[in-house]
């Protein structure tokens, strides 16, 4: 059974469209990431599949279960756990009495001395939400929305303005959660974050997937590769190597994105015996985001 | 998931979170409190004391229920704790009854504080059926308000909250003759009155104790209800139009 699939979701705000036509599937025990620039309609994305906007067009199904409109059933609700990008609780009750009431509403969910644990806030247990530091906010949320003990968990931005310990802390949290069978959805635009927990990665790029798969096939799926050495070869020659797109120098290092990298190599070492320091990279998943973003706009533009 | 045991916790803790804001919790009793010893205790005796003891509690109740529900709920809103709330199985009831009982609980703070007041410095002398009477008008009194807060929280934002709020309150409370005797306002205002729930309200208090300006009680009764009736519907529109 899928946690989760959707298929032509859609969502227009006025002329303005959000989603177009947005198709993804997740299995249990699987982190699907989803990454885009700010504006890409993550946030939408998530919102309309858990029914706080209706969706225009598009089929849901969440945990094995058609959902219609935007009416979640409290059945399916027991199951779910959730972390909005914007996310405060009340600045005036207590770490330990948060969860207090948010494990009230689940019949088998975490207790809220457990929940405390899970946040790791135990020395902080009666201090007021709105005395914790950004990171430990964000701790407590996060295990507020394991509260249910979940099969499907949405975090929407859950590492923004948290320290690097604290990213780190929450990556192994998650790691926990997939090992433990849970499908994850997780949006975010730190790329690092994506690498490092994505089973699959889903970019988002104004309201259309342009690219999905592993972190690896995604980096693949860009064109280039980097090659750097140190070399004797004058620009022109090395300009002149089969697959070179560009070039740059910083001293006698010699950097070159190739589009055939294996080509460039041969062709290189056969004009240049006296090649050191060689290196052949895949492009940085940044680069190859940045890529699938842009091309994607390249298109649009010819398009238009 | 127990049903009561959710009901209880959410009131309690929401209750808490609002007893925790000085900045809340001693001006909505501070204000009917100094108001009524001052106009109703040094400045006026007898009768006028017994008069603006229903108006001032009138006064006093209706500021906590509208301001309760229209600034958190809408403070709910904006930092996405009702949208967590939402998306959780806690069922909708249990988070509107736990504002209300909040609402219940300053409004009968309220009672108690004036009535003391009232009996103890300003010699006001009433039976024990109107003292419960009064305390009952001002605890059911307490709902149309709490939806007007309730319609208010869901539609603006946090910031623009509170200030429509006293824009609404103030000005309603004046024209239903709560900090003047509805009888000292100009005949127009005076016929305007039937438009505020605060009117009707003070009226059906002042009918306890025999001082209302004699419109009939089932009439005051059935405007009440059907603006209830009114605001509840604009509170489900406004509930459904949410994101």
């Amino acid at each position: 059974m899928l946690a989760l699939q959707v298929n032509g979701l859609t969502k227009c705000y006025g002329t303005n469209t959000v989603l177009a036509g947005v198709d993804m599937t997740l299995t249990a025990g699987e982190v699907l990431c989803i990454l885009g620039p700010n504006g890409a309609g993550k946030t939408t994305f998530i919102s309309t599949i858990l029914g706080l906007v209706k969706a225009d067009s598009g089929d849901i199904h969440l945990l094995g279960e058609r959902q219609q409109g935007i009416t979640r059933s409290n059945a399916l609700r027991q199951q779910l756990g959730v972390m909005m990008q914007i996310g405060s609780l009340s600045a005036n009750l207590t770490v330990f009495e948060q969860c207090d009431l948010f494990s009230s509403y689940y019949n088998k969910g975490y207790s809220a001395a457990e929940l405390v644990k899970l946040a790791g806030l135990e020395d902080h247990s009666n201090q007021r939400f709105g005395r914790l530091s950004g990171g430990q906010k964000q701790r407590l949320l996060f295990a507020l929305a394991l509260t249910a003990k979940p099969k499907l968990v949405f975090l929407d931005e859950p590492t923004l303005g948290m320290d690097v310990e604290a990213r780190r802390d929450l990556w192994q949290l998650v790691r926990q959660l997939k090992q433990q069978g849970v499908a994850v959805v997780l949006t975010t635009h730190y790329l690092e974050e994506a690498e490092q927990l994505a089973d699959r990665i889903a970019v988002l790029h104004k309201g259309v997937v342009v690219a999905s798969g592993s972190p690896a096939e995604l980096k693949a799926l860009t064109q280039y590769k980097v090659i750097r050495c140190c070399s004797a070869l004058s620009d022109t020659t090395l300009l002149g190597l089969p697959g070179v797109l560009q070039l740059s120098r910083d001293k006698h290092l010699i950097t070159l994105h190739s589009s055939y990298a294996e080509c460039t190599v041969k062709a290189l070492l056969l004009a240049d015996d006296s090649v050191r320091q060689l290196e052949v990279r895949p492009v940085a998943l940044e680069q190859a985001f940045l890529q699938l973003t842009q091309s994607n706009n390249t298109n649009e533009e010819q398009a238009a | 998931m127990n049903t009561i045991i959710v009901y209880r916790k959410e009131a309690w803790y929401d209750f808490v979170s609002v007893w925790r804001t000085p900045g809340f919790v001693i001006p909505s009793l501070a204000f009917p409190t100094v108001f009524y010893l001052f106009f109703g205790v040094f400045l006026n005796t007898g009768a006028a004391s017994t008069y603006m003891l229903v108006t001032y509690t009138c006064f006093g109740m209706m500021g906590p229920a509208m301001f309760n529900f229209a600034m958190n709920i809408a403070s709910d809103r904006a930092h996405g704790w009702l949208t967590l709330k939402r998306l959780s199985p806690m069922p909708l009831g249990a988070y509107l009854l736990a504002k209300l009982n909040t609402a219940l609980v300053f409004t009968l703070v309220i009672v108690v504080a004036l009535f003391s007041i009232a009996a103890l410095l300003a010699d006001v002398r009433l039976v024990t059926e109107q003292w419960l009477l009064l305390a009952l008008v001002f605890l059911l009194g307490t709902l149309p308000f709490a939806l007007i807060g309730l319609i208010l929280g869901l539609t603006l934002s946090d910031k623009a909250a509170p200030g429509v709020v006293n824009l609404l309150y103030l000005p309603m409370a004046f024209l239903s003759g709560l900090w003047l005797p509805i009888t000292m306002l100009p005949q127009a205002l005076q016929h305007a009155a039937w438009l505020w729930p605060s009117y009707h309200v003070s009226q059906i208090g002042l009918k306890v104790i025999g001082m209302d300006q004699g419109h009939a009680l089932w009439l005051h009764l059935l405007i009440l209800m059907a603006t209830s009736s009114v605001l509840g519907i604009l509170a489900i529109i406004s509930f459904r139009r949410l994101t």
